[in-house]
Order: C-alpha cells, then sequence, then structure tokens
C-alpha cells in the first residue's frame, strides 16, 4: 500500500513536468501545411505524388468510362433488379419477401441493442470524411468523360456534399454524438434518396421494357421505408428490453435465432409450404411427440450421474442403431421415414452427450428442454422442407440472385461449423487415428480447388447412391461445399485451439473434468474467441466464392448477371452493366463485414490477449 | 515398516492390483473407439465406392485409364496442343495452360503485391491512400466477378482485322500492325524463344555457373581470412559472361550428351516389368524398415531404449501398413503401374536425348513476330509472344485480385519488425541499406513467408476458374472429355491428383524456404 | 523404508495411510524423471517436499492425481490405486485437489463460476448449494467481495486464493501444491501462505511443493528432499534443518538458506 501512495505524486509530477516541458503547438496553416507535410516532404515524395496523380487520374477516368460508356444500358440493371435479388420469385407474393427483410432487419436492430453497440463517433472525422468523398465525387466530375450535363451535376454534387462536412465540422467541432442519433441520420439520407432523386422507374410491362421518369417505383419505395422505420424502432425497442430483461437473454435469444431464424424464414414464409394436415397430424406429429416424450424420459435417466458403464452402453448401441439405420437404407432392408432416421441419429448424439451433461435435477431438466426443443424445431422445419411449395415459380429453384447467394453462404457457415469443430478437435487430439484421418481430410481438402469439388458433387454424387436415392442439384452443391468450407474451418479452430495453455487443460483435469467437458466448457469457449476474427474472414471469403455456384449451373447473383440478362432480346449483350452492379453488390457486402469485424475486435480486445 | 501399516490396508491394495475389466480400462477403450470409427470410415468408403463400380457398370462404363491414349476428337481453344491426338494429351494440354497461368499469375503478383504493400507503407500520404483504396477495393469482390468483367472488358476491345465495309480494307490493326496487337482476340509482342541449340548452351551455362560459384566461395574464403575487399562479384561474372558467351558459338560440342541420354532410354526400356515391381515393394519395405529404426534410434540413448507409448508402436505399425498397402497398389490395384513407369521413364530419357542430341542447329534462342492466320493469333509454337482475351482476363483477375492480399501481407511482415531492430542496426553503425538486408528483411521474411505461400496455394486453385471464361485449363478440358465419354470418375482422379501434386509442391518449396530464411535468422 | 520410519512420529504413524508410492518410476521418452520413489503420507499430515530445480518434484505430485502417468510401480490414494480404469480415476481427480504455481483459473469465467464449474459438473450438486458453498470459500480465503470479477482483474495473490477455493470447493480430502507462491510477488506470498496454514490447521492431507522454508519449519509435518528422481530424505523439520542426514541435503540447505 505504502508503495502506491508514493508512486501516484511522482507520475502527477512527471504529467506536469511533460506539459510544461511540451513544444507549443505550432499553428496549422491548414491545406497548404498538410500537403507540405504529407504530399511534399522530399524530393522523391514529390514525385511520388506527381506519379501517383497521374495514375489515379488515368485508372479513374478509365473507370468512369466503362460506368459512362454511352453503350452501356444501365437500364439493363435498373429493369432487372427484381431479377438479380429474388430471381422469380412470384411477385404476388413479395410480402414474404418483405416480411422477410423486415424479420432480418429487426433481428439485426435486437442484436445491436442486446451486446450493447454504442460507439461515440467523432463529427470532425464524419464531416472530414464528408469532405473527402464530395471532393472525390467532384474531381470524378472533372475527368469524367461523360456529358456535360451530368459533369457539372457531379461538381455541384460533390461541392455540397464537401461544404456539408466543412460545415459541420466547423459548427459542432469536438463533438461526439452516440449511435442512434447517427443512425437517424443515416436512415434519414436514405429515405431523401428514395424519395427524391429521380432514379426514373424501370421495369418490364408484360414483357416490354418500360422507362418512366420520377422517383423509384412505389412497390420498392414503400416497403424500404416500412423496413428502415422498423429498424430504428427495433433498436430502440431493443435498448427498452434490456432494462427489463437481463441482457445475456436476450443475447442468448438472438443467438438461438440466428441460428434457427433463417431456416424458418426461408422454408416456412419464402417457400410456403402446404401442409396435409392430415398427414400433420397422423404421422408428423405423434411421431414428433413420441420421440420428444419417449426419447425425453430415456435422456433424463441417461443424464443421471450414477448411471456410469450401463449408460455408456446404451448410447453407444443407440449410435450404431441411428448408423444401422442408414445401412439398412442404402440395401434396402427395410423403409423409415428420413425425418426418423435423423431423429434418431440426433438422439443418439444426445445420449452419447449425456454424461457430460449429467447432474442434479435442474441441469437435467434443461438437458431434457434441450432436446424437446431440437425435436419440436427440427421435425417442424423437417415437415416444412418436404411439403410441396405453394408458390407457382416460373423456373424452378424458389431462390435465385442474391437470395440464393446469401442462403447458401449462411448455410454452409452454419453447416461447416460444427462439423469443422470436429475435424479440428480430431486433428489436434491425442488419439493417433483420429489424428491421421483428419489431417487426411483437411489436407486433401485443402490441396484441390472448391470447383472440382462442386463440380464433383454436382454430378457424380447420384453416382455413389444406390439406385432409387437421389440427392437433389442444389442440395448436393450446398453439401460439397460445406464439407469443402468445414476444412478450412476446421484450420481455422485449430489456430484457436493451438493458443490455449495446457495449465487450462491441467486445472481441469485436476478438477476432474471429463474431456468432453473440458472440450466444452473450458476449451472451445476460449478457442472460439480467439477465431473470431479468422471465423469473420472465412465468412467474407464463402460470401465471395458463392459466386462459383453459378459456374455449376445454380442462378445465384453471378449467373443473373452474366447469363439471363445479356441474354434478354432487350439487353442482349449487355454484361458490362450488371457485372459492375455485382461487384458493387459484394464488395458493400464483404467491406461492411469486414469493418464491423474489425471493430468488433477492438471492442472484444480479442487477438490482442 | 511393515509392522506399522495397519493390517487392513494389505487385503485393500492386494484387491485394487488387478486389472480393471476392458470396459473401464482407458488404455483399451481409447483403442477401441479409434478402431471402431477407422472401421466405420474404410466401410462407407467401401461401400460408397462398390456401389459407383456397379452404377459405372449398369450404364457400360469401363473404370480404367485406357481411354486416355485412344482419340480425342476435341479441339482446344489454346494450349501446346491445340489438336490434340488422344484425350491423354489434351489434359496434357490442359495441365500447361494451368501451369502457365499459375506460374505467370504466382511472379506477377508477388510484384504487384510488394510494390502496392510498400505504397501502402510510405508516408507519402497520396500514395499511402491510393494504395489502401487499392486493397480494399479489390479483396472484396469475387475473383471470379473479377475475371468475368476483365473478360467482357477486354472482348469489347477492337477486331484483330479491321474489316471495314466502306473502305474495303481488310488489314491487320492493331497499334503496330505486325509487331505489337490490342484487339478482342488477345495482345501479341514478338518474342525470344529457346532455339535448337538451347540445351547445349544450357550445358555451357550450368558448368560455367558451377566454376564461377566455386571461384567465389575461393574468393570469399580467402576475404573472410586477409579482410578487405575482393573481387566476390565481378570475377564469378566474368567467368560466367565468358562461358556464356563461348557456348553460344561452339554450344554443338557437347551434342555427345544426348547419347548418354538415348543410352540411358534403352537401358530404362528394358527393365522388365516385374523387376520394377520387385524393385518398388523392396524399396517401400526397405523404406519403412529404415524409418522404423530411425525412429527407435531417436528413442535409444545411453541410458537404453525409452519405453514406448502407445502413439510410438502405432507409428510403427503405420509405417509397416503403409509400405504393405503401397506393395498391394503395385501388385494388385494398379498393376500397369510399373510398365506405365518404365515407359514414361525412358520416354523422359528419350526427350532429354532429342533435346540434347547432335546435329543440331547452332543459335540458342531466337527471334518471332506475331503471326496472324485466318483472323487468329497462333500461339505457342515459333511465333510472336501471345495473351489470349481468355488468359488475359483470367491472369488480370487472378493478378489484381491476389495482390491485393499479398499487399497486406507484406505490410504486415514488415510491420511485424518491431522499431527497435532498426534503431539497434543503426547504432550498429549499418547503413539503411545494410539494415534492411541484414536486419529487417530477414525478420520480415519469417512472417510473410507462411501466408504467402498460402495465396501462392489460392493462386493455383482459382486458376480452375478458367472453365467460367473457357480457357482450355486442365478443369475445362477434363470436362469436355468426359461430356464425350462419360469418364467423369477418371477425370476427377485426374484433376485431384493434378492439384494436390501442385499444392504440395508449392508447399514443399515454401517450407524449405522458410527453413532456410530460419536458419539465416538464427 | 527405514527412514520413513525414524522420521515418522508415533502419533502419525498410527494413523491411515492416504498416499502410499511404492516404487514409483516415470520415464519422459529416454528420460528417467522418477527413479524408484517410496513414499507414505498420512491422514491429515502436512508434507513438504524440496529439491533443487528438476529433481522431479512436481512430476511425483502430478503422478500423484495422474495428470502424468507413471510407468512402474505403485500409488494408491485414500485406498484407490491409480490404474487405468475409468472409474479410479474419476474418483481420484474428484478426491484430490491441486494448485498450480501459475493459477490456471479459466479467464472466460468469473471468479464464482470458476470455483462452481466442478462442483455442478462433476460433483453433480445443484447450483444454489455450489454457489453457497463457493460464496463461504470466498469468504475463507478472504475476498468474498471478488466473485463477480474475472480473473484477469485480479491480482496474482487473489488469483492464487480463488485457485484454492476452486480446489477446495470439491471438497477434496488432499490437496497437492506445487510451487504456490513462486509466480507471486512478495508482498502477496504472505496471505496465500495464510490461507496455507489455515487449511493445514484444519486437518487437510497436504502436500506442498515450495521454497519457502519458513513455511515448511512452521507447517510440516515431514519434509521430503528429492534430487534426480530419488527421494534422498525424508526427516521431521527440526531434525530436517539443524541435523539432516545425509551431505546433499547439507548442501542444498547451505545453499538456499
Ligand atoms: N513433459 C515433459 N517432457 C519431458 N521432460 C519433462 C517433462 N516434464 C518434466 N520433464 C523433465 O523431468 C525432470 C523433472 O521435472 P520436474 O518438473 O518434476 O522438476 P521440478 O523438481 O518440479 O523442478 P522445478 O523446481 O524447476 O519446478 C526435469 O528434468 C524436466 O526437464
Ligand atoms: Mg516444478
Amino acid at each position: 500500500m505504502t508503495d502506491s501512495i508514493n508512486t501516484a505524486p511522482a507520475t502527477d509530477n512527471l504529467d506536469a513536468l511533460i506539459a510544461a516541458n511540451a513544444p507549443p503547438e505550432i499553428p496549422t496553416h491548414g491545406a497548404v501545411d498538410w500537403m507540405k507535410k504529407n504530399l511534399f516532404s522530399s524530393i522523391s515524395t514529390t514525385v511520388q505524388t506527381f506519379l501517383f496523380i497521374t495514375l489515379l487520374v488515368l485508372i479513374l477516368r478509365w473507370l468512369l468510362g466503362l460506368i459512362f460508356d454511352p453503350e452501356a444500358s444501365w437500364d439493363s440493371v435498373a429493369t432487372n433488379m427484381r431479377l438479380l435479388f429474388t430471381y422469380n420469385y412470384p411477385a404476388d407474393q413479395f410480402i414474404r419477401i418483405w416480411f422477410t427483410v423486415g424479420a432480418l432487419l429487426t433481428a439485426v436492430g435486437l442484436t445491436i441493442a442486446a451486446w450493447g453497440v454504442d460507439p461515440k463517433l467523432s463529427v470532425k472525422k464524419l464531416g472530414g470524411n464528408l469532405v473527402g468523398v464530395g471532393a472525390l465525387i467532384a474531381i470524378m466530375g472533372i475527368i469524367a468523360p461523360a456529358s456535360s450535363t451530368i459533369k457539372t451535376g457531379m461538381i455541384v454534387v460533390g461541392v455540397l456534399i464537401a461544404v456539408l462536412g466543412y460545415g459541420i465540422s466547423r459548427v459542432l467541432g469536438e463533438q461526439k454524438i452516440s449511435f442512434f442519433p447517427f443512425l437517424l441520420v443515416v436512415a434519414g439520407f436514405w429515405l431523401a434518396v428514395l424519395w427524391l432523386v429521380p432514379f426514373g422507374r424501370n421495369e418490364f410491362i408484360d414483357g416490354a421494357v418500360s422507362n418512366l421518369p420520377g422517383t423509384i417505383n412505389p412497390s420498392t419505395k414503400i416497403p424500404w421505408t416500412i423496413l428502415i422505420l422498423l429498424f430504428l424502432g427495433s433498436v430502440l425497442a431493443g435498448r427498452a428490453l434490456v432494462t427489463v430483461i437481463k441482457p445475456q437473454a436476450l443475447r442468448l435469444t438472438m443467438i438461438a435465432w440466428w441460428v434457427v431464424g433463417p431456416a424458418f424464414l426461408i422454408f416456412l414464409v419464402l417457400r410456403d409450404p402446404q401442409f396435409d394436415y392430415d398427414k400433420v397430424l397422423r404421422t408428423d406429429v405423434p411421431w414428433a411427440l413420441g420421440f420428444a416424450i419417449i426419447g425425453g424420459a430415456i435422456l433424463y435417466w441417461l443424464a443421471k450421474p450414477g448411471v456410469g458403464e450401463i449408460g455408456r452402453l446404451f448410447a453407444a448401441s443407440a449410435t450404431l442403431f441411428a448408423l444401422f439405420n442408414w445401412v439398412a437404407a442404402f440395401a434396402g432392408w427395410y423403409s423409415m421415414l428420413q425425418k426418423v432416421r435423423l431423429s434418431f441419429l440426433v438422439f443418439a448424439l444426445f445420449a452419447l452427450a449425456a454424461p457430460t451433461f449429467a447432474g442434479e435435477r435442474s441441469v437435467r431438466l434443461k438437458f431434457v428442454y434441450a432436446w424437446v426443443g431440437t425435436v419440436a424445431i427440427g421435425h417442424w422445419l423437417i415437415t416444412g422442407i418436404n411439403t410441396v411449395s405453394t408458390l407457382d415459380i416460373a423456373a424452378p429453384p424458389f431462390l435465385g440472385g442474391f437470395t440464393l447467394s446469401m442462403v447458401i453462404a449462411y448455410y454452409v457457415m452454419l453447416a461447416s461449423f460444427p462439423l469443422g469443430i470436429i475435424l479440428a478437435l480430431a486433428r489436434t487430439s491425442k488419439l493417433p487415428i483420429f489424428r491421421l484421418l483428419s489431417t487426411l481430410y483437411i489436407e486433401f481438402v485443402r490441396g484441390v480447388p472448391l470447383i472440382t469439388i462442386l463440380f464433383f458433387f454436382s454430378i457424380m454424387v447420384n453416382l455413389f447412391l444406390p439406385g432409387g436415392m437421389e440427392l437433389a442439384e442444389l442440395a448436393a452443391i450446398f453439401l460439397g461445399y460445406a464439407l469443402f468450407s468445414a476444412a478450412y474451418m476446421a484450420e481455422n479452430v485449430r489456430g484457436g485451439l493451438q493458443s490455449i495453455r495446457v495449465g487450462q487443460y491441467e486445472a481441469s483435469d485436476a478438477l476432474g473434468l471429463t474431456t468432453s467437458q473440458r472440450t466444452i466448457f473450458i476449451v472451445l469457449p476460449q478457442a472460439l474467441r480467439v477465431t473470431i476474427p479468422n471465423l469473420v474472414g472465412q465468412a467474407i471469403g464463402t460470401f465471395k466464392e458463392t459466386s462459383l455456384i453459378a459456374i455449376v449451373g445454380g442462378f445465384d447473383l453471378l449467373n443473373v448477371a452474366k447469363q439471363s440478362i445479356p441474354n434478354q432480346p432487350d439487353f442482349l449483350g449487355q454484361n458490362k452493366p450488371a457485372l459492375l452492379f455485382i461487384c458493387a453488390i459484394y464488395w458493400a457486402g464483404s467491406y461492411s463485414m469486414s469493418r464491423a469485424s474489425r471493430n468488433l475486435e477492438t471492442k472484444l480486445g480479442v487477438g490482442t490477449r | 515398516m511393515a509392522a506399522a501399516t495397519p493390517s487392513s490396508l494389505v487385503p485393500d491394495r492386494a484387491m485394487h492390483h488387478k486389472r480393471p475389466p476392458f470396459w473401464r480400462n482407458v488404455g483399451v477403450l481409447k483403442w477401441v473407439v479409434q478402431i471402431v470409427v477407422l472401421l466405420l470410415v474404410i466401410g462407407a468408403f467401401w461401400f460408397l465406392s462398390t456401389q459407383a463400380l456397379s452404377n459405372l457398370d449398369d450404364k457400360g462404363i469401363p473404370v480404367d485409364y485406357n481411354w486416355m491414349s485412344g482419340p480425342a476428337n476435341i479441339q482446344l481453344g489454346e494450349g501446346i496442343d491445340t489438336v490434340p491426338n488422344s484425350a491423354g494429351r489434351a489434359l496434357w494440354s490442359g495441365m500447361v495452360t494451368t501451369l502457365r497461368l499459375a506460374g505467370a499469375g504466382i511472379v506477377a503478383s508477388t510484384i504487384l503485391g510488394v510494390l502496392i504493400g510498400l505504397a501502402r507503407l510510405s508516408n507519402n500520404w497520396l500514395a499511402n491512400r491510393a494504395a489502401g483504396t487499392f486493397i480494399e477495393t479489390l479483396r472484396n469482390i469475387p475473383v471470379l466477378v473479377q475475371m468475368l468483367l476483365w473478360f467482357a472488358i477486354l472482348t469489347s476491345l477492337g477486331d484483330l482485322v479491321n474489316n471495314d465495309p466502306e473502305t474495303a480494307a481488310n488489314e491487320e490493326s492493331g497499334p503496330i500492325p505486325g509487331w505489337l496487337y490490342i484487339s478482342k482476340k488477345g495482345i501479341s509482342l514478338p518474342r525470344f524463344f529457346w532455339a535448337d541449340g538451347f540445351y547445349q548452351w544450357l550445358v555451357f551455362l550450368i558448368v560455367g555457373g558451377a566454376i564461377a560459384m566455386f571461384v567465389r566461395r575461393r574468393i570469399q574464403a580467402k576475404q573472410n581470412l586477409v579482410g578487405g575487399t575482393a573481387p566476390t562479384a565481378s570475377v564469378p561474372l566474368a567467368i560466367f559472361a565468358a562461358f556464356a558467351v563461348v557456348g553460344w558459338f561452339i554450344n554443338p560440342v557437347v551434342g555427345g550428351i544426348g547419347n548418354v541420354f538415348d543410352a540411358m532410354e534403352s537401358a530404362w526400356g528394358s527393365i522388365p516389368e516385374s523387376g520394377m515391381r520387385i524393385f518398388l515393394s523392396v524399396a517401400a519395405v526397405a523404406a519403412a524398415a529404415l524409418w522404423i529404426k530411425r525412429f527407435l534410434d531417436s528413442k535409444r540413448s545411453p541410458a537404453g531404449l525409452a519405453k514406448l507409448t502407445d502413439d510410438d508402436y502405432f507409428r510403427m505399425i503405420f509405417a509397416g501398413v503403409a509400405a504393405l498397402a503401397f506393395m498391394a497398389f503395385a501388385w494388385r490395384v494398379w498393376p500397369g503401374g510399373a510398365s506405365w513407369l518404365i515407359n514414361s521413364g525412358s520416354d523422359f530419357w528419350g526427350w532429354l536425348g532429342d533435346k540434347f542430341g547432335n546435329g543440331r542447329n547452332a543459335r540458342p534462342l531466337d527471334g518471332m513476330r506475331p503471326t496472324i492466320n485466318e483472323g487468329r493469333f497462333s500461339n505457342y509454337g515459333p511465333t510472336g509472344w501471345t495473351m489470349t482475351v481468355f488468359f488475359g482476363s483470367l491472369f488480370l483477375g487472378l493478378v489484381l485480385y491476389t495482390a491485393s492480399f499479398i499487399a497486406e501481407i507484406v505490410r504486415g511482415g514488415i510491420l511485424a519488425v518491431p522499431k527497435g531492430q532498426t534503431e539497434a542496426a543503426m547504432a550498429l553503425g549499418l547503413s539503411r541499406v545494410q539494415a534492411l538486408r541484414k536486419v529487417i528483411l530477414p525478420q520480415a521474411f519469417r512472417v510473410i513467408m507462411p501466408p504467402l505461400g498460402n495465396q501462392y496455394l489460392n493462386i493455383t486453385k482459382n486458376t480452375s476458374l478458367a472453365i467460367a471464361v473457357g480457357l482450355s485449363d486442365v478443369v475445362q478440358v477434363g470436362q469436355t472429355v468426359y461430356n464425350k465419354n462419360n469418364q467423369t470418375l477418371a477425370v476427377f482422379g485426374i484433376w485431384m491428383a493434378f492439384y494436390l501434386i501442385c499444392s504440395l509442391t508449392i508447399s514443399a518449396i515454401v517450407n524449405f524456404v522458410n527453413g532456410r530464411l530460419a536458419i539465416v535468422e538464427r | 523404508m527405514t527412514m520413513t520410519d525414524t522420521a515418522l512420529s508415533e502419533e502419525l504413524a498410527s494413523r491411515r495411510d492416504m498416499i502410499e508410492c511404492v516404487g514409483v518410476k516415470k520415464w519422459f521418452g529416454d528420460f528417467q524423471a522418477l527413479g524408484g520413489i517410496d513414499l507414505t503420507v498420512k491422514e491429515q499430515e502436512v508434507m513438504v517436499v524440496l529439491g533443487p530445480s528438476g529433481s522431479g518434484k512436481s512430476t511425483l505430485i502430478r503422478c500423484i492425481n495422474r495428470l502424468e502417468v507413471h510407468q512402474e510401480g505403485t500409488i494408491v490414494v485414500d485406498g484407490i490405486e491409480l490404474t487405468n480404469d475409468l472409474r479410479n480415476i474419476d474418483k481420484i481427480r474428484s478426491e484430490v485437489g491441486m494448485v498450480f504455481q501459475q493459477f490456471n483459473l479459466f479467464p472466460h469465467l468469473t471468479v464464482i463460476d470458476n470455483i462452481t464449474l466442478a462442483p455442478i459438473w462433476v460433483r453433480k450438486k445443484s447450483k444454489v448449494e455450489a454457489l453457497r458453498v463457493a460464496r463461504e470459500l470466498l469468504e475463507r480465503v478472504g475476498i468474498p467481495e471478488q466473485a463477480e470479477k474475472f480473473p484477469g482483474q485480479l491480482s496474482g495473490g487473489q488469483q492464487q486464493r480463488v485457485a484454492i477455493a476452486r480446489s477446495l470447493a470439491m471438497e477434496p480430502n488432499i490437496m497437492l501444491f506445487d510451487e504456490p507462491t513462486s509466480a507471486l510477488d512478495p508482498e502477496m506470498i504472505s496471505e496465500v501462505l495464510d490461507v496455507m496454514k489455515g487449511l493445514a490447521e484444519s486437518g487437510m492431507t497436504m502436500v506442498v511443493v515450495t521454497h519457502e522454508m519458513g513455511f515448511a519449519r512452521e507447517v510440516a509435518d515431514r519434509l521430503v528432499f528429492m534430487e534426480d528422481g530419488m527421494v534422498v530424505e525424508i526427516n521431521n523439520p527440526e531434525d530436517f534443518f539443524t541435523n539432516p542426514k545425509s551431505e546433499r541435503t547439507q548442501l542444498f540447505l547451505s545453499q538456499i538458506l
């Protein structure tokens, strides 16, 4: 204690000393000084500056030339927005799309609130950014090879933005604004863009392109207005909610939603299954109830502390039985609903996990609830997926364009996550055969290109299945992609696993945790936290690589741009505008994800430990 | 002591001394679980492959590689052989195209990436920001989309032959007709290529290089003893140049080497098939035995052999099993393998014999201007250097995309060297260049190399996107082949093997370089 | 064996054996870390293990709760022999607590979660009960107010006391300490030693590897001196410090004191 009392004033003195002896701040003379310091500080930097100015002007002019190319028809993009984003989804059912987007935006808002995202943004910096953007637009206006009206327009807009930025940074100066007002401003900006900017009203009417002047089509801008307001409302609602319930509870709910919710939206909202309620009541519900109740009872027993080897034996035989069901299916010995087979497998996994979660009554009950929840959601989704859709879709996959890209990226990440963890655990395990198998798998998959694997799965999977069994092409592609992604996921997770010190393992062992308890409660939580930046990186990669689906014939964003649009009679050969447009979409998606993850990283302090 | 021990403990200990039952014995259980999983995996493989084989059988598609030498009936867009006479030759042409693309991509993206990475570190604001924008823009757009965009842009360039109906001119267009063409067919320039005398000349270069290196070592050794400056660069260079110049004129002198190679060809070709197999089997067993011996030796010390763990036994057993599996492969699974090995070995020697053979033109290098044939470039062979739009769009997409990653890696690597290192080097009186060469770069390289190697792997794998624009790489050719003859499974096997070999080679090279750098650093 | 006899007081000798090692040998690869250890720890005894660095002290106590697997000889802990038997390993682990030099707290869990984790999942206690015990233990080690903090927010001494509480929460019969104060700043050492003294007074069987001679002299029932994986001397504290039997011990003591 005495130590700290002695040192505290010393540091104070030091600070004062430094403050007193600091050189006087040199008053800045604005732009000239700045340029002297950053652009013309020496001969070599001056040369660099001129070199880069020339280069940048040439490149920018060329890029703008692509955009303002008189032969490029941007109508091809404007008219085909629906195709690009939702492909052939029937127009009269669009309310489902809006509902889905609304649900996702609400979830984003709630998630922001649950994690208390509230960065303080410096007005000065924002103003500076605006000045930069404005200046860039003005410069582009000057050098763009376009008509003089466009050029003047760009220059005027650019100057206005720059003046606005300069103005707010002068007036509001050192102030910081918090997150919600910032969101309000951004939302206001987009609303203004929606309602004021005369993009024109492009659509196909009876197969012919119509291009009316004015702002965007009301069928687009009204839903978006509602959605933007909904998003703002959900942020506020989430903040209010956090004061009532524990943030931890809301966080868990949101995580659960992000895992299950999209599946729900895709298969029950977007696809609109036509449930045969008679069959649902007579087959699906009894099976689900049976699994939930009988399975729950057995699991309750299995999770009893004293069960011991009998429990293990039971779980092992349940696993063998569940696997055997598939062997029997391949060999055609006896038939069984696929749903039932799956349920048996999941049940076996729960049974294997039971000793890990064994405990006192309340703990066991939680375990059983987890099982009942899994059964309920799983059966509901499987029934939904297996039921025909009411939608009348021109060209089959009910999802296409951007939606398909997103869905595939999402599911691939979701499916490869557990697989990757298992592979990583096997590769770092002490058991040599597991290590060998996992290493072989990972190195093989990482050694070959994704496209060959996608080809393999899209063409070949059915060759490996016995007669009569088939896998839809899109499902096969998804499977291949997930298996591919798992190998990369495994390497990322392995990095996290290796960052955990032996002491953590030893302490867990000394406390008597079993290997699986150690893995679940101690090792994985720490390893995954370290892995987050890499996982986001992989998510971005996966999102970008969904474009490969276009090569194997899926109608994702890329395929619409490179194939569908240039083949329309009105826009024959018009591929550049659409490709440039999807470049912008992919860029916006990946860039915002990487920015978000960088912010998250600094906030959590992960990766720095 | 025994008297002091409570007597109650004695029976207790005796009771616990027996082995635990196997279902509770950790040492047994862990092997049981592993072997069960292994059997499940093998079983699944076996099941799926028998399924596939029987399905193929039902469709009447034979599962073998004999079709490789059969006629191809396909025409490739570009490659070393655009009208291959066999499917195997077509695939080979595709592989060469892939390798060319990967090699060119690796070199170009490294250069560009390093430049941009350095610009990103520059204290010139403009350079810094421009590099940052480049990186953030290009790495966030899928490489496939970039390639297709480049393809769209390049194919909208001007025509190669200008058929203007008004002037009725039918003339070659291009910035400098006859020398430089830039058109929607691609870019073409004059080029130098290896002419007939090249290989003989190469002998001179190798010998000259070796002698120069030797001399350099001697000079350096002397300098180490005496100190001061010595002509470590100029004298060896002069020696090398002398060999190069003299070799240029008298290279046919060493044509006799071709005969040696020809002799090797016939010697190799006369190896009996069973001899080859026996040799392979013996080699496999010997390798396994040697490995086990080395392994045991590493466990031996003056105190005697160490206690071996389960894991150690597994390794040794695995080595043995691997040798047996190799033998099974050579004798049963692929009985033709031995003769394939013999044939391709002797072909290789024959090829060398041709290249080094006698009676060749003396000039090692030759030049050629672009040639246009029926409105197309003739690419490859004795013509100008041509990059078609297919190759070009792929190349541009790959290089720009990968360079943005390499730039970040380079920047990160250089920033990873602590500032204190530069200061320490300066304090020792090293010059800026010396500090960079001897202190900063070796450390930065160590950080840069592994992720850089990953990028090289990515380039190689991303060349497979060639199929999106229709460049005849190994994937595209393979697809054409199996669309013709339904040999999907076999073609997939070739793809996988090809890419795995490429990946392993690149990893090996990167690891080797990394190892060298690590030693340099120490 | 004879050495053990002389060091044992009448009173100690009459107690039950808690840990009994007979001819324990352990190799790391070709390096022999333990060369045949014979040792008996009695109920409620505090045994302090001394020895130069690398003499196998840590290895010995890590063998006792099977963090390392010995290769020859037998170890019987509280009547249970350490074998490959799944059941025995589980039992031993929850009967023997261990405190490490580097604390090894779980950084992603709060102090209270660190302490309740094993009672809930290994001892199968209810959460309420586990929490009650955890708070009691925190009280006992003197940091009840730190329950909701994360380990990274505590000082070294506090962390080590949490680690002790974490082990005690499993209600072990035996506690092993591997240099519990070596990673601590001098002013924090006493707070941890005080907790250990209290534990010893409460009658816990303890095996302590430490370089704190004051603690050894004051608290230990017997001292063990190890070198090169062998037990060189076992003695009561007085004789050990004032009149050691072996020359090696004398040398060691002259260097360290
Ligand atoms: N996992 C291991 N692998 C190989 N050798 C090991 C391992 N653990 C310990 N050793 C070796 O065994 C010997 C005894 O180690 P141990 O940690 O028991 O010593 P110690 O007496 O605790 O020393 P210290 O006082 O430094 O902690 C040392 O020579 C050490 O190098
Ligand atoms: Mg130690």
